[in-house]
């Protein structure tokens, strides 16, 4: 196991050297110009030109990777363009909305999307099975966004029941912090809710139509244990997989949700740096995005262990 | 001790307690909704030194925390005290000796005092244009005692008090010694300012909110207050400038009142706003906007003259607006080089603008300036509506007119990185590009670095023209306000035969805010908070 582990963490290097590499030229070769950002509309080209310099953006392409390179193996992100500020010091100021928002996002899909799939699955054919795929075709094909306006219509604007944008901290207590966290989490989770129920309610067929399945019906298990303990269980692998694959969805989402509801996560961070192309900040966020998850990835498929002994072997 | 159910939730909520202590601390000290104005601005702070860059932001910031010589009154018409108590100017015009008022002390409590000043306008001469301009009419800017310092010239320049009290970015903000004696092109590391606001960094999240407290150092002038002149009153505890990009969403937030005020709502939904009694619609920037369009002059097509006053006979203002602006009430056409109702506006060899688009002469003279058929490259920023909307139009407009056009989309970074570019455009360069300045901008010949015509070393699009130059520094030199009319028609005169560049009109961006907010100043290129008052 300790191998496995081992060996799975030595491959996340490569994968990190490849996104290092992408991020960096991918950045560098798109138009866009900090220093002309920063310098403001009436600034000549002499004043840009200084602000460069400055900033060490004259310098060849392959020197300044070189030096973002020594630095991120040394663990410095870099600075801030724009701020001054060490990248490390914003992303860490910036994660606990994203990581709020993530956590209660996940839960909640995962507790409705399970409950969702398992209960189609075993009504089959039926008008709630139907009714589960229709809303699952709809969670996956409207937008974030999209749903993210409704919501603050119907429930910040119209009912005010819930506030329209911003983020508490959970220090502030839990009752704000939750209450900011609704209307984003299911904007966020309705793509992630449509993506598991279906994958459940498919994995689960598959499972009831199994002879074990058919043995404990013969044997006069209850519905509900027999569906959450023998057809449940079974079903978590592929599950699990796509829990943990839908986390890039999930990064992507973030991303749009914290700048339909102002939540100042690490998504709003990014979406920020691109637009006045803060290299730093960019390269820092990705190199943190793909690092989650990559090591998320390697959760998920430790995880199978849990679920199935033969793969410990 | 065996955990039971019991234990371990009682524990977690101990934990959780102490987790939530320093920000339970921490809200209690802040003051309550009702003394805070909470405003979304156009865009974020970029950085923290307003000398260093031009952008407005941060002209925002350094209104707040800091404080200026001398203020411009509503009307804008005349300089008044502010930071100084009074000044006077000698017989023969080359020596302005300026006394700065009690009261005067920085957020660290520190007396400001002119081994402040004098270093401060050296920087600002540094970084601004119309500093440099000062700067090459100025023979010594000394500190004689602490509390007075004067300006020697070279040779009589009406402008001093004017430029000093401008609003124009970079504003001539005063700073500590220390921070001002930091080099020109680097930027300040330390904010600390003698204006009516103290930035609060603990609160502050950079890039999300910026939060600005009353400082109580802060000894307003008597006099009510009127533009940047008259006493900065602060009546709030605390503004908080949040960082908001997606104006739907600040547009909801402020109907639901978790924000007071924002700077730029939409045009296309200020009737949603203006429908809702809480809310009320007001333009603080009197000048509006003018937009610009900028034409290289380095490669054909738009190195020929004639190809340029083609482009004048083709444009369509009232096209261009339409599609962004929606209703004349927020927009106008404008056939003046300088802002319409402004004091420079003239009607100077403005036939093109009266007669409207004549494609049939436009076609004559593309052919008589040897236009060859050459993709025009036009930038258009597609994140910002005007522009995008203003480059759609005018590329058919020239297509109209027999020119080909490869429209460019990027976003704004992308254009402002692009239009840098002094290469043909077929070599990663540009033809036409779309921006825009604010109306006070526009009526001052001399500041505004578009007006300019020192080629490759001004502005994008780098005009070249001696008699232009020669009429500008006969504007400054000029004593009074009617001389200065008289030189501005000739300016418009010559610049509407070169076309250094083009304006496709002007319009109105006003700002939304809850009714309950009043006492909102009207200043060119800067919204204070100051006086601001919430009920």
């Amino acid at each position: 196991m300790t191998g496995t582990i081992a060996r799975r963490l030595t491959s996340i290097v490569p994968v990190m050297c490849v996104v290092a590499i992408c991020v960096f030229l991918l950045l560098h070769f798109a138009p866009g110009d900090p220093a002309a950002i920063i310098a403001g509309d009436n600034a000549t080209p002499q004043n840009i030109a200084a602000i460069r310099e400055k900033l060490g953006l004259d310098q060849p392409v392959w020197r300044q990777f070189v030096v973002w390179v020594g630095n991120l193996l040394r663990g410095d992100l870099g600075t801030s363009l724009f701020w001054g500020d060490s990248v490390m010091s914003l992303i860490v100021q910036r994660a606990e909305p994203t990581l709020s928002l993530a956590f209660t996002t996940i839960a909640l899909a995962v507790v409705v999307a399970i409950t969702l799939g398992v209960v189609a699955a075993a009504r089959v054919g039926s008008l709630i099975d139907r009714a589960v795929m229709g809303f699952a075709v709809m969670g996956f094909s409207v937008p974030v966004f999209v749903v993210g306006y409704a919501l603050i219509f119907a429930f910040a604007i119209n009912l005010k029941w819930l506030p329209v944008q911003g983020y508490a901290p959970i220090a502030d207590g839990v009752g704000p912090w939750l209450q900011h966290l609704v209307l984003p989490s299911f904007a966020l989770g309705m793509a992630y809710v449509a993506l598991i129920a279906r994958i459940t309610r498919a994995t689960m067929l598959d499972v009831l139509a199994e002879d074990y399945m058919r043995t404990a019906k013969a044997k006069g298990v209850a519905a509900a244990p027999m569906l959450l303990k023998h057809a449940l269980k079974n079903a978590a692998v592929p599950i699990v997989t796509v829990v943990g694959n839908g986390v890039a969805l999930l990064i992507g989402g973030v991303v749009i949700t914290e700048t339909v509801f102002n939540i100042p996560g690490v998504g709003r961070l990014v979406v920020d740096a691109i637009a006045r192309r803060d290299y730093p900040i960019i390269q820092g966020v990705i190199m943190v995005f793909s690092g989650v998850y990559v090591l998320v990835n390697l959760l998920v498929d430790l995880s199978y262990t849990l679920f199935d002994p033969r793969i410990r072997g | 001790m065996k955990a039971t159910r019991r234990t371990v939730m009682g524990g977690s909520l101990a934990i959780a307690g102490l987790a939530s202590a320093p920000g339970i601390l921490r809200a209690q000290a802040r003051p309550p909704a009702a003394r805070t104005v909470r405003a979304v601005m156009h865009g974020d702070i970029p950085t923290y030194d307003p000398i260093w860059t031009t952008a407005n932001m941060s002209a925002y910031h350094g209104g707040m925390v800091y404080d200026m010589l001398l203020g411009a009154d509503a009307r804008g018409d005349e300089p008044r005290p502010q930071m100084v108590r009074r000044w006077g100017i000698s017989d023969d015009k080359l020596t302005y000796t300026f006394e700065l008022r009690d009261g005067l002390r920085f957020s660290d409590n520190t007396e400001v005092t002119s081994a402040d000043v004098v270093p401060s306008i050296r920087r600002w001469m540094v970084r601004s244009g119309s500093g440099q301009l000062l700067a090459q009419h100025t023979r010594d800017i000394s500190a004689k005692d602490a509390k007075t310092f004067s300006v020697v010239l070279k040779e009589p320049f009406s402008l001093l008090l004017d430029i000093f009290s401008s609003t124009n970015t970079p504003v001539l903000f005063i700073m500590r010694k220390r921070e001002a004696e930091t080099d020109p092109m680097q930027k300040i590391d330390q904010v600390v300012g003698s204006g009516p606001y103290i930035l609060n960094q603990d609160e502050t999240k950079v890039g999300s909110q910026y939060v600005y407290d009353k400082n109580p150092h802060y000894v307003p002038r008597s006099e009510p207050a009127s533009g940047t002149a008259g006493g900065k009153v602060v009546k709030v505890d605390r503004t908080v400038y949040v960082n908001m990009p997606d104006s739907q969403t600040a547009v909801a937030a402020l109907q639901a009142g978790e924000i007071d005020f924002y700077e730029i709502p939409p045009i296309d939904l200020l009737d949603q706003l203006q429908s809702d009694p809480a809310i009320t619609i007001e333009n603080l920037f009197d000048l509006g906007l003018v937009g610009h369009v900028g034409l290289n002059w380095l490669h054909p097509p738009f190195n020929n003259i004639k190809c340029r006053q083609a482009v004048l006979h083709i444009m369509n203002q009232e096209d261009m607006l339409r599609p962004t602006f929606v209703s004349p009430k927020w927009y106008k056409t404008c056939g003046s080089y300088f802002t319409c109702g402004s004091a420079m506006e003239n009607d100077a060899n403005t036939g093109w603008f009266k007669s409207g688009p004549n494609i049939p002469l436009a076609k004559q003279l593309l052919a008589e300036g040897g236009y060859d058929g050459k993709p025009i490259v036009m930038l258009q920023a597609t994140n910002i509506p005007y522009m995008s909307n203003a480059a759609t139009v005018m590329a058919e407009q020239l297509r109209g007119a027999g020119m080909k056009v490869d429209l460019q989309p990027m976003d704004w970074a992308g254009v402002v990185a692009r239009r840098v570019s002094q290469a043909p455009s077929d070599q990663g360069g540009w033809d036409i590009f779309f921006t825009s300045g604010a109306g006070p901008s526009y009526s001052d010949p001399y500041t505004d670095v578009s007006m300019a015509t020192n080629g490759t070393k001004g502005w994008f699009g780098w005009p070249s023209d001696e008699k232009n130059e020669q009429l500008r520094a006969a504007w400054v030199a000029a004593e009074t306000l009617e001389q200065r009319k008289a030189i501005a028609a000739q300016i418009q005169d010559n610049a509407w035969n070169i076309v250094p560049h083009l304006h496709f009109g002007q319009w109105q961006q006003p700002t939304a805010h809850r009714k309950n907010v009043t006492g909102w100043l009207h200043v060119p290129d800067l919204i204070p908070f100051w006086n601001v008052e919430k009920t």
